[in-house]
Order: structure tokens, then sequence, then C-alpha cells
């Protein structure tokens, strides 16, 4: 394989590398070529991985600004504490289609369906990786898994020894101070501890006034893991966050009739507590025994909801014979959600009991074996606000060669209905029409005889590596939903309750919305000398959705080229540029274009004792400002500035 | 309902092309900073673990009685499976280190040690580390592990990772049992000194 070990491979410029002094050998931060690596590029999935090192090296202080880097994502900031991430179109502040895991934990809310990434703040340096999916994964990740998975992995303890301190200060964005302290309890024993804290000022709408949305984050955890030398791995993990920002929002009246515009304070808090036994029965068995406790507590201003979620899952591999790599697994979720009602929103019932209990199966035959293999699986689910539904999956893998594979997959998953479409009355606007008619109220109703959203996936793929230092990426999709939720609306009639009599203009969720969205995903690493690596991407989408005027535009195409290099003096210098073609985004007034934009982010990391490194970036330096998306609370669109960030980084 | 940001920054294609060629030239100008400054390179874990292990050669003194000769070969022996042996031999490829050849040799449990004057422990061992550095401890062997309690079970030289770099502990009663010699230019860099010599 083309990531393959590099162990194996003689050293280039070997009188170089003898001349390397010890002081020299020790300083020197190693790259790991994981095991990971090398099934990545032999993976019959459009699969990528955002690393420690990209994350480290691009400055990036938040998890959907790392997102960026992954090819085929579409990540957009909205405000400093929203962003819209997506992949393969329907972006939305909520991408309803994209999965969300923490370390197994998932964090997408089955109340608007989506992820409150101002809710998910981590600390950066104790990330390993980023694993990236695109397209569905539902018969191993279950229902949402439609557009794509995300798998957010942080380092074991063992590898976060020591003291970490780090601070940065930012002109437009980010003033932040982690804490993290990692040790030894007993042997095998490690822990480490961590606290970080963020502060974010506003950011500016287009006509030049304050969008009023400052944003900070507090959060505080711990992890611990068991590494005995036998095959087991016990972890435990826990955090705790509250993150508050202030944010325009709409508050509607009848009497008199008016929607006003308000800025509200807001608050996310939560914490969540996760145990893990992984159990190595032998090197293609092993055995994975999952539990979690998470609360989410959100105060949008009007009225606050509550999730608690208790998640248990089981997973199983083996080998059957030597043709047959089988896996299995069962998991079993119980959320209680309650949310206040309050003249905006209303909920009915106000509390709902979610049980969802998985079976899923999957078998990887190898024809050939290391030439040809045949996948298949399939996903039981049963939910109880929907049917149960079955989400299978059929993949080919064809590696002719050592440096070359070729996949092709077809795979139906289901999205389940949030909260919000299901039960929700929102009562979105009010305003009084020419006299003689009464005030009207514009509202928004769920519908609970709404089902899944569906997905049929059709998907090719083919890497190669011609060299050990280049290699190319390609996957064509195509995409086939049926069963969209969209808002379909109703005859306007003239009510008399919940106040005095007015005219209500409603629409109501229903599963009337199909179409396709199909597209071409292209990326490339290139390691040009040894201490200059590059990487691009491309990526082009073309959406039929109808009705078409329910759905926001996604960009149809976007580019991004990265830049790595090492300097003598212990200096790095890293940029990245993204190309984003135009699209559309939500406003409280309806769908706004949004016009295209070239992002380049520069920076500089010199780190001149092994325990100190100090950084600068230069973000969004080609335009003093541009929008990237919107939100439907807010007024105007909101501009991202351009914005220089330091910061110093201590270990012990 | 459709509307432009104000400063004109909606690109319209010829912006695109303006900007794809100015970036194009400023990464060709990279380019040739890259191809200019190959200054530090990148080493996966058991390159720089291979290295370490040669460099070693130089900061270490055996007692006569561990060679057979001022020419005899130094042989490192690796005990458990490792990304070292390929790391190790593509270093090594017949070179020669203080005028001493050096052989790679793969180690079972039962082997007799007293050829090595290096022995490698991999982390794949971990059970089976304090039986073999028993085995180890009384001849003149320099003892190199990668297990967070190889030198609590009397091992000379742990690796260890730390931030991502490949740091050094080392124990030197245990390199005084062994009867041998670590120069302070290796103690130096070690990050943890155990013991004494004397």
């Amino acid at each position: 394989m083309a990531y393959a070990n590099d162990a194996n491979q003689p050293f280039k410029s070997s009188g170089d590398l003898e001349d390397l002094t010890l002081e020299q050998l020790v300083n020197l931060k190693v790259t790991s070529v994981s095991k990971q690596e090398t099934d990545l590029f032999a993976s019959p999935a459009a699969i990528s991985v955002v690393t420690a090192d990209d994350i480290q090296r691009l400055g990036i202080t938040s998890l959907p600004e790392a997102l960026r880097l992954a090819p085929g994502m579409d990540v957009a900031q909205i405000n400093p504490s929203e962003w819209a991430v997506s992949a393969r179109g329907f972006n939305a502040e909520f991408g309803r289609e994209l999965l969300v895991l923490i370390d197994g934990r998932t964090v997408y809310t089955p109340t608007t369906a989506g992820v409150y990434w101002d809710a998910q703040d981590v600390v950066m340096e104790d990330l390993d990786r980023i694993e990236v999916i695109r397209g569905p994964g539902a018969t191993l990740w279950g229902a949402n898994a439609v557009d794509g998975v995300i798998n957010v992995i942080s380092k074991s303890a063992k590898e976060t020894q020591g003291l970490l301190l780090s601070g940065s200060a930012g002109s437009a964005e980010q003033d932040a101070v982690t804490v993290r302290y990692g040790g030894e309890l007993a042997s095998d024993l490690y822990y480490r501890l961590y606290a970080k804290r963020s502060d974010m000022s506003d950011f500016t709408d287009i006509s030049g006034k304050s969008a009023g949305d400052p944003w900070n984050s507090s959060l505080g955890g711990f992890r611990a893991d068991w590494e005995p030398p036998s095959p087991n791995v016990l972890t435990l993990q826990g955090d705790y966050y509250y993150s508050a920002t202030a944010q325009p929002s709409v508050l509607v009246g009848l009497a008199p009739p008016a929607t006003t515009l308000i800025s509200q304070s807001e608050y996310n808090q939560g914490g969540n507590i996760l145990g893990r036994w992984t159990h190595d029965v032998s090197d293609s068995a092993q055995l994975t025994l999952q539990t979690y406790y998470d609360h989410v507590e959100q105060n949008n201003g009007f009225g606050i909801g509550f999730v608690n979620s208790y998640d248990l899952d089981l997973q199983d591999r083996f080998s059957l014979g030597s043709w047959n790599d089988f896996m299995w697994g069962a998991g079993y979720r119980y959320q209680d959600v309650d949310d206040t009602p309050t003249f905006e929103i209303s909920w009915l019932p106000q509390t709902q009991h979610i049980r969802l209990f998985n079976i899923f199966g999957q078998d990887d035959i190898k024809i050939v074996p290391n030439r040809l293999h045949f996948m298949m699986g399939i996903k039981l689910e049963d939910n109880s606000l929907v049917q149960w539904d079955y989400e299978p999956n059929a993949r080919l893998l064809w590696t002719p060669a050592e440096n070359q594979t070729l996949w092709a997959a077809v795979s139906r998953a289901a999205r389940t209905p949030s909260l919000f479409e299901l039960d929700a009355r929102l009562n979105a606007a009010a305003f009084q029409p020419a006299p003689p008619s009464p005030p009207a109220l514009v509202s928004v109703f769920g519908d609970q005889n709404a089902t899944a959203e569906k997905l049929l996936a059709y998907q090719v793929g083919y890497r190669v590596a011609p060299t050990k230092s280049l290699s190319f990426d390609v996957t064509g999709f195509y995409n086939v939903y049926e069963h969209l939720l969209v808002q379909i609306p109703n005859p306007t009639i003239i009510q008399t309750s919940p106040t005095s009599t007015h005219l209500l203009i409603s629409s109501t969720y229903m599963n009337a919305g199909a179409g396709d969205t199909y597209g071409v995903e292209l990326s490339s690493q290139w390691r040009v000398v040894e201490n200059w690596r590059l990487t691009a991407s491309y990526s082009w989408l073309g959406t039929s959705l109808t009705p078409s005027s329910d759905f926001a535009h996604s960009p149809d195409q976007q580019c991004q080229l990265r830049s790595y290099l090492d300097l003598p003096c212990h200096l790095e210098l890293n940029g990245a540029i993204y190309l984003v073609s135009r699209s559309s985004g939500p406003l409280a007034t309806g769908f706004e274009e949004i016009p295209s934009y070239v992002r380049a982010d520069l920076g500089l990391i010199w780190s001149p004792r092994k325990w100190l490194e100090v950084g600068i970036w230069g973000q969004n330096l080609l335009q003093r400002e541009h929008v990237e998306f919107s939100s439907q609370e807010t007024p105007a669109l909101t501009e991202i500035p351009r914005s220089v960030l330091a910061k110093v980084t201590v270990r012990f | 309902m459709i509307t432009s940001t104000r400063n004109g920054q909606s690109l319209g294609s010829k912006g695109w092309m303006a900007h794809v060629i100015a970036w194009s030239l400023y990464f060709a100008l990279w380019c040739g900073v890259g191809l200019w400054a190959r200054a530090e390179v990148s080493l996966t874990e058991y390159q720089v673990k291979a290295l370490c292990l040669l460099n070693f050669i130089k900061y270490v003194d055996w007692p006569p009685s561990a060679f057979g000769g001022s020419n005899t070969p130094i042989t490192i022996g690796l005990y458990g499976e490792s990304k070292l042996t390929a790391a190790l031999n593509a270093a090594v490829a017949g070179k020669a280190v203080e005028g001493r050849a050096i052989i790679i040799r793969q180690i079972a449990a039962a082997d007799d040690l007293s050829a090595c004057q290096i022995l490698f422990i991999s982390d794949s061992e971990s059970s089976r580390m304090p039986g073999i550095l028993d085995k180890a401890g009384a001849l003149p062997i320099l003892t190199v592990g990668e297990d967070a309690a190889f030198t609590q079970n009397g091992g000379i030289i742990n690796f260890v990772l730390k931030n991502g770099s490949v740091r050094l502990e080392i124990d030197l009663t245990a390199a005084k049992k062994a009867g041998v010699i670590i120069h302070s230019r290796l103690l130096a860099v070690a990050d943890v000194v155990k013991g004494k010599a004397d």
C-alpha cells in the first residue's frame, strides 16, 4: 500500500541521517504511519482523515474548522459559535444528513436533527485524528449516517503524559487558555485532566454593524486508560462544558401583532461519561463493549430543553474460516427529551421517550485474498419514534496491485425525523395585514405521522499511488432520496386560539420531497521533498431536489490546496487556500445568495526548544471579510473577518 | 432577495482565474524554497529508534569480555516482532560503527544471549520481558526497551514516546550490574537518569 510503513524503505539521503546526533534524534517529532493509513488506502469507502499534525500546523481551534480540511466536506461558518457542516449537499445550520461521534458518543441531537457545534468544544492538542467518511455509513453506525459519518478520536491518556499549557490571542476570534496534565496512577494505568476556556468577540453583519454574537466556552474533563500487557484495554472518560452566547432572535406576539428582533442570551451546558472495554481475542478477532451517559441542556433564551441519553453498544469481530471476516453488533439507546413550551416553540408531547434498538452483521468475503473482496451487511433498527427500518450495504473491493484500489458500493440509509419535525409548533412571525383583516400568525407544524427519509446511494472509487510520495483518490456518487421532509403549505384559516381571533398561515412537515444528488470528489497527496508536503482536493456537486424552494443551494464546486513546509531553525511554514463557489443560505426572510469566496490562511510555527512552540497564523488573508453561510434566526448575513491568531504552547 | 456583499466581494470567473494564477505562482516560489531548504527530516518512530540504537554504540563502553577482539562485530539482538527490525536493517545496510561491523539477529526465548552486545526487547513481549531481563542482566549486554516498566524490571535504556518525540530513560544501577559504562554525553540527552554508576 502506498501509505504502508516507511520503516521498510531504505532511508533517503542516508548521509544526512547518519549525521543526526543523539540530541537531534531525541528532539525530532516522529511521524506516525499507522495501520489505519494502510487500511484507509484499501478501504471500500470515501474515507479521509484529518490528522493531529494537520490541526496543529494550521492553528485550528475548533472541530468544524478541522473538518474544512477533509476533501468534499462543506464547512461554512455562520458566526463565532455556529457552523453549517455537511457532505454531498443539504447544507444547513443543522446538517441533518451527517452523523457525528466523539470518541464513540453520538453528538447528533434528536431534537432538531443535527449537531450543535458550539457545544462540541474539545482540547485540540489531545485529538488523535478525525475520520471522515462521505456517503452512507448506516450499516455500522445506524440512522442519520446518510451523507456521511464523522468520528472524532482523541488520544489515549498514555499518549498525553505530562503538562501542557497553551494560550492564544486573536485579533477577531479566539482568546483561549488550555491546561492539560497527564500522569500514571499505577502501572499501566494512565490518566489526563484538562480544562479549556475560550472567548470570541462578535462579528459584523454586511451593513458593518456588530452582529451581537459573542461566544464563550468553558470545558473540563478527564480520561483514564488502563492498558495492561494482557489483551484488554479499559477506558473511562468524561467531560463537562458550559458555553454562552448572545444571538439575535425573533420574538413573536399577536396582541399587537409583531415580530420583534431582540438579542437573546443563550447557553448550552452538558456532560457525559463513557466507559469502553476492548478485548483482543486474536489479531483478527476483537470484542468491544461501550456504554455512556450524556446530558445536554440548552437554553435558547425562550425556554430550556433537556436531552438525557443512555447508550449501550456491543461489537464483535472474528474470522470465520480463512475466507470470511465477520462483524456483528447490537446496541440500545434510551433518550428522554424535555422541552419547555413557549409561545414561539411548543411541543406536543412536551416530554418524549425515545427507545432505539439495533442489531447488525457484516461479512467480508475474501474471494481472492488481498485482491478481491466482497462485503455485505445489514442493520435492523427499531426506533420508537418511527417504524423499524433496515439499512443494508454491499461493497466490492479490487486491489489489482498494491498501489491501486478500485471499489464500488450500494447502500441504503435512513434519517429519523427530528422531534421538531414530529411534535413541534413554531410560531415564526406575526404581522397585521391591511384592515379589516384580523392579525396574521405564520406557523410551522410538525407531523406525528412523518416517517424516515430514505437514501439509496451508488458509489465508485479509485485510488492510486504512482510513487511512494504521490497518491490520488477519486470518488463518484449518485444518491437517490425519497420521502424527504419538506414544509407543505396549509389553507389559511381563521382561528380563535391560542389568543384573539387571527389568520393562521401555516405549513406542515410532510415526506413529500424527493430528488437526486451526484458528484465527483478528487484528492491528492504529494510529498514533494522530505520536508515539504502538498495536499489538494476538488469536489463537484450536482443537485436536483423537489420542491427546490425548500432546500438551500450547496456550493457546486469546492477546491483546496494545503502546503506543509519544514524549514531550518525549527520553523514550519504552513498554508491553506480554499475556493468555494456560490451557494445560498437561509435568513429570517428566506434564502439568500452567498457569493463565491476564496479563503487563504498562512501560519508560521517556531519551536526553539523541545518544550516550547510559538505560532502565528493569518486567517482569511485575501479579503477583509466574507460571508460563508447564514442563520434562519438572523435578519442579515454575518461576515467572517480577516484575523490574526497567536499561540504559545508549552509542554513538560 | 438576492444580494451581493459589499466591497464587490463576489468573484466572477475572471477573479477566480486571477486568484488561481497568483496562487500557482506563489506555490511555485514555495516549491523553490522547499527544495532549497531541505534541512529538517521527518522520520517514523522506529527509524528514530533504530538510529538511536546505532548512536548508543558510540557512547557505551563494554567490558573487554563482551567481545572476542577489537574487530569483532557488534551484535544487536532483537526480541519480539517489531517494526524496528526493518528500520534497523535499512539503517545499518552493511555499515560499520566505531570500526565494528554490525550484525542484527532475531532472538528467541531459548537462545543464548551471550553473543549479543545490545538487546532490544519489543513492547509486544511485555509479559516475557522480566524473564528475559533476568537472563540478560548478569551478562555484559546493553538492554534497550520500550515499556513503561522496563527499567523497574532491570532494563538499562528505555525509549519513551513523549509529545511525539522518542525520549530516553536510563538506569545506571542496571548498567553497572551489566558492566557497561555509559558516557556522560548519552546521559545528558536522557530525560530520566536513575541509580548511580559507582
